[in-house]
């Protein structure tokens, strides 16, 4: 049922990403050379460009400046507590969309981490469940239909520059918004009227900053060594999110085919 | 006569190898020793040199296990042929230096970093393409894969973002945004070499 679902989103999505494609061809026809993968389509590239100037703004008066006390300041074993506790308030969202991807095996993985690190795990701080062998993973929605739509994972549609959220893409942005509204913390609070707003600041606040602080190493080197941060960036992060995809392409490739030698043992 | 047939077996595979060595005189370096080796010297390098020496000693590395004006080419796009030869000789200097000067900031100091070399993929392309493992003493180790054609170092991409794909992006749009003009980027690439 699920997956009959799924694959009939899967097929749409395909759809107007083959459109997105055709669109593509049909506009960047007269401008493409050999450059190939190396160039991503942003038909904005203005706003684009506008909307990265404002978020540099923000990152080298406020975010960055945070990011980097963060770093330094706060004792490493306080820094992983943080993440273990966002990490894991993002685990049902990773089972979700790992049910989204047909591995419901995997998504009960996800969720038996979720409830040990919760209880055992004081509230996420410790993470308890990788002790114990279940290991994590961080599915999205974009990786979703990145995975399942089946165009070339550099084809994430258009380039897209969120405000204070950084690069992205159609697909991306999509899958951004999806993982939002599916998101059982976030419906919870919503659903209880209750004033949490402070708590969901506090969290995607804190999402931000401990983001961010991982970040500084690459991004500034990528920043220094760039003629056009914008281009290297929006090249980077098109590359990094295809290769992510790829690998979970190739996955489900070999499990496919494992599952098919198994089937043909047991049909001799 | 299993066993002659497969004696016939080992002597044809001896023939085919001694056929395929003498086919291939000029046949490189086994490219997962060629990653193993520069990993060695740029660990080495990090730990024993500082400032300007180090620079040079980067350079030196990118020059003999690297393939620069392959990669310069590469990353200069469509651009590369619009360019004249006495363009091209500074655009290779300019991203020499660069890389070196990049690559010899990006260690710092060492920090227990080594270097696991894993699967070797052979492309139809002639490309090989070797998967390691940057293992650091603290977090996550870093996936890196390197792209060997006939025996020199064509391309390092690091959890997947390639350094010659970024850099085309990157090479191409300052191009287009300074009115399409090779020179702007030398020019641009030249300032920086000089200045810091």
């Amino acid at each position: 049922m699920i997956d009959g679902v799924t694959k009939a989103i899967a097929a749409s999505i395909r759809r107007s990403m083959v459109a997105v494609a055709l669109a593509g061809t049909v506009l960047g026809g007269c401008a493409t050379g050999d450059t190939g993968a190396a160039e991503v389509w942003d038909p904005i590239e203005t706003p684009n460009r506008f909307i990265f100037s404002i978020n540099r703004a923000v990152d080298i008066i406020a975010l960055r400046p945070l990011a980097v006390m963060y770093r330094d300041l706060l004792p490493e074993r306080a820094q992983t507590g943080v993440r273990n506790v966002l990490d894991n308030l993002g685990e049902p969202v990773t089972a979700i969309n790992e049910v989204f991807q047909g591995d419901p095996s995997r998504a009960a993985t996800t969720m038996a981490r979720f409830f040990v690190n919760s209880t055992i795990g004081l509230v996420g701080i410790f993470d308890v469940a990788t002790a114990l062998g279940l290991e994590r993973t961080k599915e999205d929605f974009g990786k979703t239909i990145g995975m399942r739509a089946g165009v070339e994972p550099e084809n994430g549609g258009f380039y897209l520059m969120l405000p204070a959220i950084g690069p992205s893409n159609a697909r991306d942005g999509t899958g951004l918004m999806m993982d939002y509204l599916v998101d059982p913390f976030r419906i919870l609070t919503f659903n209880l009227a209750v004033d949490w707003d402070w708590y969901q600041l506090g969290r995607y606040g804190m999402n931000a900053i401990d983001y961010r602080s991982r970040t500084i190493f690459a991004l500034d080197d990528l920043e220094k060594n760039s003629v056009d941060y914008y281009a290297a960036l929006r090249s980077a992060y098109t590359q990094n999110r295809a290769e992510l995809i790829r690998q979970k392409r190739e996955k489900t490739d070999t499990k496919g085919e494992l599952e098919r030698r198994d089937s043909l043992a047991l049909a001799r | 006569m299993p066993l002659l047939a497969s004696r016939r077996v080992v002597f044809g595979l001896a023939a085919a190898v001694a056929v395929s060595s003498f086919a291939l005189p000029a046949l490189a370096q086994d490219p997962a020793k060629l990653v193993e080796e520069t990993a060695a010297q740029v660990i080495d390098i990090v730990k024993t040199k500082t400032g300007a020496a180090r620079q040079a000693a980067v350079l030196q590395v990118l020059q003999t296990k690297f393939d620069l004006p392959y990669m310069g080419r590469s990353a200069l796009g469509t651009h590369w042929n619009q360019a004249t030869e006495e363009q091209r000789t500074r655009f290779l200097a300019a991203v020499a230096t660069a890389e070196a000067r990049a690559y010899s900031e990006r260690f710092g100091q060492y920090a227990g970093q080594t270097l696991t070399v894993g699967k070797v993929a052979n492309r139809a392309n002639g490309v090989t393409v070797v998967d390691s493992r940057l293992n650091q003493s603290t977090g996550q180790p870093i996936k890196l894969e390197w792209e060997v054609r006939d025996g020199k170092i064509t391309d390092v991409k690091v959890e997947g973002v390639s350094m010659v794909m970024t850099r085309r992006s990157d090479f191409n749009s300052y191009i287009q945004n300074n009115g399409g003009k090779v020179d702007a980027l030398i020019a641009e690439m030249e300032k920086r070499a000089a200045t810091q």
